[in-house]
């Protein structure tokens, strides 16, 4: 699918001096400051993307540590109480005969957010350095990233659903350990940084006459 | 909707930072911020980790076993392993920084884990959530100690308890129980911690806790006694059955009281015995008057059976105390055998040792310096018929030295004597060890032969013929015992040995006085009269053959007369011949007659007085008229003599019917024997004053 094509000149509203609203897509005049239609603001290229691209990604890694380190299920049982990190308890499940459940809280909760920080990081390296890789790829990838960033609650979801259902009092007891919050909050903030991330900038290399913002 | 495009705002220069750089940013900024904070407020708030070691590390796991104080969580443990050697299991556990100040040196830490003994169940709770350790500490925060021993069991006194600690010896037939309570009236005021036994495995011991505020209720006069079990009396009031409680029933408690006041309050680590039931408590009260006792080890070297717990000890003879405990002891260290030892305590009442102060120290000192001097204790016979044995404490002048021994373990050391025991049980043993050694059997085949012999014999022609030889026998030996002859003749014979006797008297008269009669001084003086006493002494020696001549019809008479006297069964006449024949005098005669007819003849060569010669003719006079009686008493003795030749000659003949082995004849043929014995000795008599007639004479 070949969308695009280096060799051919494409009109961009850039070049044609025109700068389109984010929010209700009217087209307005370079220079235009908010949009005349939805009031929402509008400026051709954000200047502001890329950092708040790179603030959100480091809030996330640092919500993402505790989220591996710190338990995310206590379980209290009569017998005593047992508490289980995400790489932990996937280990546990893989010695005791469940590879399948493993592999999938592995892909789930350790290999997808990862594969977000690893993307993101990418696209944002790619649009201020510059790369060889196709635009239309990099949109492709983002694309990805973008649709993704909403599953990616799933685990905080299943420990919600559990601590909440599993209150037994004495026999048996489910409460979400830290880590549950810290992955919630790792999950907002790579969601919070994908958003960030403004797409058009991934086509602007292609006419190097173009200024760069 | 504008057709006009805005013109492009053109901005110059440099923006200021805030303009350049996003807000956003603040958003990773508070994250660290709070990570930061968090991890060091965790580490702030991390306590000190402690190491406490314990034999077993039953149910405790890492990270979820807690530490409780007064059950109340305050510390986890973090890691559970070994100590170096793999002797013990080493927890490290994660205390709370607030009271780590706490965990000084007096800290107390034990494993609660669910029990079931007779006392209760305990550490219910930890069936469910598992075992947790239980710390105890005082009030005093004296600083960190991280490494700690665990107990086994949990302290008598937890924490913030205060109490008495006293040292409980168990009397004789009393059972300590660890963790039963301790009471008076009825109240448990205290608990005993589990019972242990003593260095040397005689006594039994166990720390006991009074708590506040009932301690003061124990005194010098307190007495502990045993409530565990009921007893029960039949008495004039009617049976009685008599338990404290159920719980001490089964459980086992002890009580006690203080029957007299005035006692000193007891101090921690007093010693007290607990006694069987109340009576024996309160009557021992009265019966030793609560001075101080002194404990005494006697190890025995011989291992008797008889000596039990509570007989008596004696010094001197008067009880001073008794025996606690025995024991039979192997020690090859000690003793270098593997001989088993009677190892006893021996209780000494102080008191009763008669000291001025009577305490455990001077009592020490007072057997010290007897010992030094010679005191043993050993064990004597206390009773003949049930061997039962006591201990005495005694002066052995001739014993090795040896030395109280102070320091021993667990009590001083005083050496032993061997024992004295009569034991009749022994003797008795030997006794039925001999009958059953008796050839019974070797007997009752002997007895049967003998039988069988015996109605062989009666069987025989020749018994049968034998009666009759039998009664010609006795008739023989009834003619020979009432002839008159013999029985005159033990009056004879006596006077014949008079007649002899008085005949030596005189002969050892003159003699001496020939001795003593200082010749040589009178030599001079006597010449004159040396040709009367010569021919005087020539009519003397003359007279002797003719003596002689009767001696030997007499020593010819005797030698029937002999037989004829123990035919009579005269045997105090034949042991007087016996007698006169076995003198010294006789036996060494002929050896010594030449000398002695030397000596006669130089003394009556230096005779000089005639009353000399005058006394000897009087004793010769007498030899005479001695002879006559021999003379007379023989002259009836050949017809006495063929009888009992006669007689021999039956007798022979009847004997020759007998069995070789009968005891008749054996007997029989001892009697004969004798008589020949008892002839052949007189022939001898006869014999020697043949040859030596002055040898009765001179009796020598």
């Amino acid at each position: 699918m070949e969308r695009a094509h280096p060799k051919t000149p494409v009109l961009t509203a850039r070049s044609a001096n025109l700068v389109g609203c984010g929010h209700c897509g009217e087209a307005w005049p370079m220079g235009t400051t908010r949009c005349g239609r939805c009031g929402a603001r509008v400026a051709s290229r954000d200047p502001a993307s890329l950092q708040r691209v790179w603030a959100w990604w480091v809030a996330g890694i640092i919500a993402y540590i505790p989220a591996l380190t710190e338990p995310m299920l206590v379980t209290r049982t009569l017998l005593g109480s047992e508490q289980s990190t995400i790489v932990g308890g996937a280990i546990e499940l893989f010695v005791y005969g469940s590879p399948g459940i493993a592999l999938i809280i592995l892909i789930a909760s350790v290999g997808i957010p990862v594969a977000k920080f690893g993307c993101i990081a990418y696209l944002a390296w790619t649009v201020s350095k510059g790369t060889q890789a196709s635009p239309g790829s990099r949109n492709a990838l983002y694309e990805v990233v973008e649709y993704i960033g909403r599953w990616s609650m799933i685990d905080v979801f299943v420990v919600a659903i559990l601590a909440s259902l599993v209150q037994f009092n004495a026999v048996a007891t489910v409460t979400p350990g830290p880590a549950s919050l810290a992955f919630a909050l790792s999950v907002v903030f790579t969601m919070l940084a994908a958003q960030s991330f403004d797409s058009r900038l991934i086509w602007d290399g292609l006419d190097p006459a173009e200024p760069g913002r | 909707m504008t057709d006009r495009i805005p013109e492009l705002p053109v901005s110059n220069g440099r923006r200021s930072i805030l303009e350049r750089v996003s807000i956003v940013w603040l958003v990773p900024l508070a994250a660290l911020a709070v990570s930061l904070w968090v991890a060091w407020q965790s580490y702030n708030d991390r306590g000190p980790l402690i190491e406490v070691e314990f034999e077993q590390a039953t149910g405790i796991r890492q990270g979820e076993t807690e530490l409780k104080f007064r059950d109340v969580p305050v510390g986890l443990v973090e890691d559970v392993g070994f100590s170096d050697a793999l002797e013990t299991v080493r927890v490290s556990i994660r205390l709370d920084k607030d009271i780590a100040d706490f965990v000084d040196d007096d800290a107390e830490f034990w494993i609660v884990q669910p029990e079931v003994t007779t006392q209760g169940v305990s550490g219910l709770d930890t069936v469910l959530s598992g075992v947790f350790i239980e710390a105890s500490w005082d009030r005093a925060p004296d600083g960190l100690v991280t490494t700690h021993r665990g107990t086994e069991s949990a302290p008598l006194l937890r924490s913030g308890q205060s109490g008495l600690s006293l040292r409980l010896t168990a009397g004789p037939g009393v059972q300590l129980t660890g963790g039963a309570p301790i009471l008076h009236k009825g109240v448990e005021v205290g608990r005993i911690g589990p019972p242990e036994l003593t260095v040397d495995g005689t006594v039994a011991r166990s720390e006991a806790i009074i708590f506040a505020p009932y301690d003061r209720l124990v005194s010098s006069n307190t007495r502990f006694w045993d409530t565990s079990g009921f007893t029960f009396s039949l008495g004039a009031n009617g049976a009685e059955l008599d338990f404290s409680s159920i719980a001490t029933l089964i459980a086992g408690g002890v009580a006690f009281d203080t029957v007299v006041s005035g006692g000193a309050p007891a101090s921690d680590g007093a010693d007290f015995v607990v006694f069987v039931d109340e009576g024996a408590a309160r009557s021992s009260l009265f019966q030793d008057d609560g001075g101080p006792v002194l404990n005494l080890t006697a190890v025995f070297e011989d291992n008797f059976s008889g000596l039990t717990v509570g007989a008596p000890v004696l010094l001197d003879g008067v009880t001073v105390g008794e025996v606690a405990n025995v024991n039979g002891i192997v020690d090859m260290d000690r003793f270098g055998d593997t001989n088993v030892r009677l190892s006893t305590s021996l209780v000494l009442r102080t008191s009763k040792l008669g000291l001025a102060e009577a305490t455990g120290e001077a009592a020490l000192d007072f057997l010290d310096a007897r010992v030094t001097a010679g005191l043993r204790a050993r064990l004597i016979s206390a009773s003949l018929l049930t061997g039962g044995l006591k201990v005495e404490l005694v002066d052995v002048p001739e014993a090795q030295d040896a030395v109280l021994d102070r320091d021993a373990e667990p009590f001083a050391v005083i050496p032993v004597a061997p024992a004295e025991i009569s034991d009749v049980s022994a003797t008795a043993e030997g006794v039925m060890e001999r009958i059953n050694n008796l050839p019974i059997e070797e007997l009752l085949e002997a007895a049967t032969t003998f039988l069988t012999s015996a109605t062989r014999l009666s069987d025989s022609d020749d018994l049968q013929a034998i009666p009759g030889d039998v009664r010609g026998l006795v008739a023989d030996l009834r003619g020979v015992t009432s002839a008159p002859e013999l029985q005159a003749l033990p009056g004879q014979a006596m006077e014949l040995i008079v007649d002899l006797q008085a005949l030596s008297g005189d002969l050892r008269g003159i003699a001496q006085s020939i001795e003593t009669a200082r010749a040589v001084e009178r030599v001079t003086a006597a010449i004159d009269a040396t040709t009367e006493a010569a021919s005087g002494v020539g009519a003397s020696v003359e007279g002797v053959p003719a003596l002689v001549e009767r001696l030997s019809a007499v020593a010819a008479n005797a030698e029937a007369l002999e037989l004829q006297t123990l035919v009579d069964e005269a045997t105090e006449t034949v042991t007087a011949a016996r007698g006169l024949l076995q003198d010294d005098g006789t036996k060494t005669l002929p050896t010594r007659l030449g000398a002695a007819l030397a000596e006669l003849e130089a003394a009556l060569a230096e005779l000089r007085t005639g009353g000399a010669v005058t006394n000897l003719n009087a004793a010769l006079a007498s030899a005479n008229s001695a002879g006559a009686a021999v003379e007379a008493a023989a002259a009836d003795l050949p017809g006495v003599i063929a009888r009992l030749e006669q007689m021999t000659t039956d007798a022979s003949d009847a004997f020759a019917g007998f069995d070789e082995d009968s005891e008749l004849n054996r007997t029989a043929r001892a009697a004969l024997r004798d008589l020949q014995d008892a002839a052949r000795a007189i022939e001898q008599l006869a014999r020697t004053l043949e040859r030596n007639p002055n040898a009765i004479i001179l009796g020598r």
